[in-house]
């Protein structure tokens, strides 16, 4: 049994009517390891989370979560789940609800360590109708992790938490690793995905774009612009050392690169003026498009 | 099963507004209205008459509200995301609900059993200890009705009308069947109303065991035709709008 992935996703599509959610996502994920599904609001990693976890019939593809159908995975106590429109039932102490879910798996974390390690420690006599939101969102990592389940699928786990709480869940996360689960998580931010996985899989427009170490993403899409104003002829500029794309905004020229001083050097030797030069870092939607079309974008050029 | 059986009935057991309409406020009335119209009985036999009528009535009306209170909260769970989250959770598949339906027809034996002990005690009803048992018997099976009514609303509807839908039910079908004010005092076309809701047909139940017989076969069928009827409308919409199925 251990040596059936963790989680094995073939061709899945997801559709909302005439929209594609998730284009034809293979998805394959040995056990042990943490996985990040990086992407822009959109992208389609809920929906591929959610389909993981059985939430719905696929339009078509094969999910399978610890060799088996998702249902029966889940039946079986062999995941943890944080959802994004997961929730606590009202009038409740965390303790309770954290107890209640323990108890149905094997192997439940003893409540006083998964508290301490959740940051949610003197949080289990509270009401549940009484908790912040960050709060709230660690008490249901906590009901995510109450198992101890060999996979956990987490959709954005940090979303609503401030930046300790994130500190937290980053270093639970590792210790996670290192005793053995295997973490899938769904996030937007490139830093969460560089602190925490050793693989990351970006995700944009409902198919997998990119998918390698935290490092070697990074490099990928981790680029700057360089911009200026460019009336000329700006074919030439393509061709310059470093860059990945340009983008013309009216009279300014906009270049993505992947090596900010080769990319200034090339232009300094061919150009006098440099007039509005501005350098400063892509944004990360900039970097998913990129990847997303990795060829040089001249499209957009006149 | 047992885990989450305890866990619902501790939740509605916290819910002070839950007890005050299905346990608290049926009893008082039973008190009230008994020693208002009662103390203008002619004689101890039409008092215990008025007393009985009023006890089975406000029964009824407790149990039904007991029922309707504990099952439309399902709305609620599903609203705050918990459904979803059970859905990823190892519970058995069918688990959530069998435990409301459960958890549905449990409580409805404290609005019974507290207004049966008031009627008892405080206003002195007189009935022999089988005709008690009977009666309880009767309308704590009979609630089944409501059970299923509930769970099909709770399934049906979102947060915000399932909060209303549960006061609202409970006043309409109480007061159109005749547990607030007795059906004989109704205008003709408003009775005829009456006789058709299930709460009257329900409160028929009990009025027949304190009458010292068998619950009318009409009553029976009725009560047995509304409760088949909202238990297919709960499998149908359950069907249509899985639990785990976002609010909205």
């Amino acid at each position: 049994m251990l040596d059936t992935p963790a989680l094995d996703i073939e061709g899945l599509t997801v559709r909302y009517g005439s929209a594609v959610a998730v284009d034809g996502i293979d998805l394959h994920i040995p056990r042990g390891q943490t996985v990040a599904l990086l992407g822009p609001n959109g992208a389609g990693k809920s929906s591929t989370v959610n389909a993981a976890l059985g939430l719905f019939r696929p339009a078509a593809g094969r999910v399978e979560v610890l060799g088996r159908e998702p249902g029966a995975a889940i039946r079986d106590g062999g995941v943890g789940a944080m959802l994004q429109h997961g929730g606590l039932p009202s009038e409740t102490r965390v303790g309770e609800v954290l107890r209640l879910v323990g108890r149905r798996y094997a192997a439940p974390w003893p409540l006083a360590d998964l508290a301490a390690t959740t940051g949610i420690d003197g949080l289990l006599d509270r009401r549940v109708d009484a908790l912040s939101g960050g709060q709230r969102q660690r008490v249901l990592l906590a009901v995510a992790l109450a198992g101890a389940p060999p996979l956990l699928l987490l959709d954005e786990p940090t979303s609503a938490m401030d930046v300790e709480g994130r500190q937290a869940f980053w270093a639970t996360m590792r210790g996670l690793a290192d005793r053995g689960h295997t973490v899938v998580f769904a996030t937007h931010h490139l830093d969460e995905a560089d602190a925490v996985a050793d693989r990351v899989v970006v995700v944009a427009g409902g198919r997998i774009v990119a998918d390698g170490s935290a490092a070697e993403i990074k490099r990928r899409i981790d680029g700057r612009t360089v911009r200026f104003t460019c009336p000329g002829p700006r074919d030439e500029l393509v061709a310059l050392p470093g860059v990945t794309g340009v983008t013309a905004l009216g009279d300014l020229v906009e270049l993505a690169t992947a090596d900010v001083e080769a990319t200034l050097r090339g232009l300094l030797a061919t150009r006098d003026l440099l007039p509005d030069l501005e350098v400063r870092g892509a944004t990360l939607e900039q970097a998913f498009l990129r990847l997303l079309d990795t060829r040089p974008e001249t499209g957009a050029l006149r | 099963m047992t885990d989450l059986l305890l866990f619902q009935l501790r939740r509605v057991g916290r819910n002070k507004q839950y007890l005050f309409f299905t346990v608290l406020l049926p009893a008082l009335f039973t008190v009230f209205f008994t020693k208002v119209f009662g103390a203008q009985a002619g004689s101890s036999a039409q008092y215990q008459e008025w007393a009985r009528g009023y006890l089975v009535s406000m029964m009824a009306y407790g149990a039904l509200g007991a029922a309707l209170g504990a099952t439309i909260r399902l709305a609620f769970d599903r609203r705050s995301g918990w459904l979803r989250q059970l859905r990823v959770t190892p519970f058995p598949p069918g688990a959530v609900l069998a435990v409301d339906v459960l958890v549905g027809a449990l409580l409805v034996l404290p609005s019974l059993v507290v207004v049966a002990l008031v009627g008892r005690f405080v206003n002195d009803v007189q009935l022999g200890l089988g005709t008690w048992v009977a009666l309880v018997g009767v309308l704590w099976v009979g609630a089944a009705v409501f059970v299923a009514l509930g769970l099909a609303l709770g399934l049906a509807l979102d947060e915000q009308a399932a909060g209303g839908a549960i006061g609202i039910l409970s006043t309409v079908l109480a007061a159109l069947g005749g547990l607030w004010v007795p059906v004989a005092v109704f205008p003709d076309g408003l009775a005829a109303v009456a006789r058709a809701m299930p709460s009257y047909q329900y409160a028929q139940l009990g009025r027949d065991v304190v009458a010292g017989g068998a619950p009318a076969v009409v009553s029976l069928v009725a009560v047995a035709g509304y409760g088949l009827t909202f238990a297919v409308l709960a499998l149908a919409v359950g069907r249509r709008r899985p639990l785990h199925a976002m609010a909205g």
